[in-house]
């Protein structure tokens, strides 16, 4: 266990050394007390409104005598169970494609070529991973229970256990993905797995679907069997669940049986790992790289890869020119996107997305969901597609010397640059909204409403990130005008298009009036955001953005 | 010391290197030269245990090169130099210490670091040290358990002049205290003074393996060539 007390010395320096440069500058702080300072507050505001006055309630008795279902809280704890579940079958999927990695590249130089034992390493990272889950887990459950603290016993036990079954669910899958990788080198047996992860997935979507088709209606029956106090069994999720049961029935014994489960199965998943992950070093490689020059993207000191996320790296490509001078940008966004998905103009991300939205409306035609999920959905798309449009500057062309030696009109090349967005966007909207509209049988404004609006918001979310990058250029003025420009923009952009669409809605009630009027308004805003950054344009200049 | 037996490393179909073998006797000082994608680093790799061997054998004073007595014999400089953020350059000589259990280092780590002139830097943290300073540390870290035999990936990469000229002579005094050294290097001329002999790579494959006259007389080369055009020309495509 020498290499052990080696970790836990350097662990110890590097703690250490952190104290100091807190010391030295104890402003570093600010923000953890920020956030310190708003739960204080948060929790002070919520339990001082506490409602003492409830009494437990008696559950409703059917005409049998037996109490009646509670059909939102089977939906709440089943929803929240099955993105549990959705998560724990993504990151095993993710397993067999990537490892994880609990090292550091220091570590690989310094310490895998030492006369150390491999295991002791794992362990020692293993095991000590633990810390960053239950301190992630510790923020989630303050920060999510501050929201009802005043609804909420905030004993000791409820938030210890809900800390522990948040933190614990969130550190075993690294051991496990960890665990899935090793036997595939080991063993050769991704496609086993991968077959393996699917079929789980399939039985535990028959898990929502057959009881949801027995019942009358189907969201009424779609959480019952997973909602159930027998799915606390379900290895990880169940068990999670299981810890956090504390808050119904105070038992800690009963959770703490839980946290055994998972303390015994992490024992075997190390056992597993030890046994069969040797000497280890060339799986955790790549991903520990990588890594790497992902926190060294977060400080700023490298670009991320526009090859990142990429679906289809190896395709060969032969397409002819598009045309002279800023159509050449057109076609390397077009050539980078044939790469990055299995069709440069519909691929396998728009499918799903789309997809989704046309089942919402084939639910609601069957009264299984309200027209409101199709409503909040084509919202949430809006937002992404906004927050799409602010990272857009980030990669791509503004970064490359071609940019500025081409020989065309500003206008031509901004235009290029962005129309292959534009066309991916309006063939993805038109494909999702209009049979989603058909079917539903929702209002066919919505149709070109939807259409406007999230063009609008995706071109003024691309001014908002642009204006500043081109038009200032110093990082301080950037980083100081870019939110009183947001600002300015919020209040003077999306706001009143915001007050006005509610207005709408509050006149018409009809959801279209709203969602046409918050277009019309969003693209008076984009249109002022693209005529600005056309004129700032040819201020542009190659530099590091 | 080092011996490698038809080691062969594959990615999916690719042979990175191809059933070589060679040996590097106590003393030798060894250049491994070869254009970009070679199987050099690759080769390094294997050897120092990063990467995981297809198949062949690598043993290191008679040991398997993955045990932890082959470890105790050999340091390796990696082309990338990576450090841990939030430890200072002296605490990182500390740390190797302990890892490679040597006994009284701090006068050793002094040494080297003024050697590398890194004393005014000896409590300045990993995270605000340039690129070059760390490959300084890192070669630091590699020669203070004084081991018997050294692995240097692209070493010069990154340094400034001075420090060039550092390593060179550090090359130089490793050889006079009788220690093994295999150095993979695109600058021909930092091995041509030290080396005893030059392997050269090509496709995973070694096409050169001698002392650099003898190189030059299986090339058929003048008195006068120079390694890098006895390289070009044994590396040039057919």
């Amino acid at each position: 266990m020498r290499e052990i007390k080696l970790l836990l010395r350097k662990d110890l320096l590097i703690l250490l050394n952190n104290l100091k440069l807190i010391l030295k500058n104890p402003l570093r702080l600010f923000p953890y007390a920020a956030i310190i300072g708003y739960f204080f507050f948060m929790y002070w505001l919520r339990l001082g409104n506490t409602d003492e006055s409830g009494t437990p309630e008696i559950p409703e008795l059917d005409t049998n005598g037996l109490p009646e279902v509670d059909f939102p809280v089977q939906n709440i704890v089943g929803g929240v169970t099955m993105l549990a579940l959705i998560f724990l079958i993504y990151q095993l999927y993710r397993a067999t494609k990537k490892n994880v990695s609990f090292f550091k590249m220091a570590d690989v130089n310094l310490l895998f070529t030492a006369p150390v034992k491999p295991e002791n390493l794992l362990i020692y990272y293993m095991g000590r991973s633990i810390l960053p889950s239950l301190g992630g887990a510790a923020l989630f459950t303050f920060y999510g229970i501050s929201q009802s603290a005043d609804k909420l016993d905030l004993g000791f036990g409820n938030l210890f256990f809900t800390v522990l079954a948040v933190g614990f669910f969130f550190f075993l899958i690294q051991p496990i993905r960890f665990l899935v990788y090793t036997l595939h080198t080991k063993f050769g047996i991704l496609e086993y797995i991968k077959i393996g992860i699917i079929i789980f997935a399939i039985l535990l979507g028959g898990m929502i679907l057959i009881p949801g088709l027995m019942a009358e209606k189907f969201w009424q029956g779609m959480f019952s069997w997973i909602a159930s106090p027998w799915f606390d069994l379900f290895p990880i999720v169940g068990w999670s669940r299981g810890i956090m049961s504390y808050w119904s029935h105070e038992n800690w014994i009963l959770s703490s049986a839980f946290v055994g489960l998972y303390c015994l199965f992490y024992f075997v998943v190390l056992k597993l790992v030890i046994q069969f992950s040797g000497y280890y070093y060339e799986d955790v490689l790549e991903v520990t790289k990588s890594n790497e020059e992902k926190l060294e993207k977060v400080r700023g000191k490298k670009e991320q890869s526009e090859a990142n996320f990429s679906l289809n790296t190896k395709k060969k490509l032969a397409l002819p020119d598009f045309g002279p001078g800023a159509k050449a940008f057109y076609w390397r966004n077009y050539i980078h996107a044939s790469r990055q998905d299995f069709h440069p103009l519909f691929g396998v991300y728009s499918l799903i997305l789309a997809g989704l939205g046309i089942l919402f409306a084939i639910l609601s035609l069957f009264d299984w969901f309200s027209h409101t999920v199709i409503y909040g959905y084509l919202l949430i798309l809006i937002i992404i597609y906004f927050l799409a449009g602010t990272g857009r500057a980030n990669i791509g062309d503004l970064k490359k010397p071609f940019f500025y030696l081409v020989p065309a009109s500003w206008g031509a090349k901004f235009w290029n640059m962005i129309k292959l967005d534009l066309v991916q966007l309006l063939i993805f909207c038109t494909v999702l909204i209009v049979p989603t509209v058909l079917i539903a049988g929702l209002d066919w404004l919505v149709i070109p409403s939807f259409l406007i609006g999230i063009l609008a918001f995706y071109l003024t979310g691309l001014g908002i990130n642009m204006i500043p990058q081109i038009g200032l250029d110093e990082g301080w003025d950037r980083v100081l005008i870019k939110p009183l420009m947001i600002g300015g923009i919020l209040l003077f952009g999306l706001i009143p298009a915001g007050i006005a669409s509610i207005i709408a809605f509050a006149v018409s009630k009809q959801f279209v009036w709203a969602l046409l009027t918050l277009s019309v308004g969003m693209t008076f805003v984009a249109l002022i955001l693209v005529h600005v950054t056309l004129d700032i344009l040819k201020r542009l200049e190659f530099k590091e953005l | 010391m080092l011996t490698v037996t038809n080691l062969i490393k594959t990615y999916g179909k690719q042979n990175a290197v191809d059933d070589i073998t060679f040996e590097l006797q106590g003393g030798e000082v060894v250049g491994l030269l070869g254009p970009n994608g070679a199987g050099k680093s690759t080769t390094m790799k294997c050897i120092v245990g990063l990467l995981r061997k297809t198949s062949g054998e690598i043993t290191l004073g008679g040991y398997d090169h993955l045990t932890v007595e082959a470890k105790r014999l050999f340091s390796y400089i990696p082309e990338t130099p990576y450090v841990y953020d939030l430890l200072t350059v002296r605490e990182h000589l500390q740390f190797i210490a302990q890892a490679y259990n040597v006994v009284n280092w701090k006068k050793k780590g002094d040494d080297l670091m003024e050697l590398f002139e890194l004393n005014d830097k000896a409590e300045k943290l990993g995270r605000d040290l340039s690129k070059g300073m760390r490959q300084k540390v890192s070669i630091c870290c590699a020669l203070l358990p004084d081991p018997q035999v050294l692995f240097f990936d692209e070493p010069m990469i990154g340094l400034d002049p001075k420090a060039i000229k550092n390593t060179r002579q550090v090359f130089k005094e490793l050889k006079n205290q009788g220690k093994t050294i295999l150095v993979s290097t695109h600058l021909i001329d930092s091995v041509e003074s030290i080396a005893d002999r030059i392997m050269i790579l090509k496709d995973g494959r070694i096409i050169g393996n001698d002392s650099i006259s003898n190189l030059k007389m299986q090339a058929e080369q003048g008195a006068g060539v120079s390694l890098e055009d006895l390289f070009l020309e044994l590396t040039k495509d057919a």
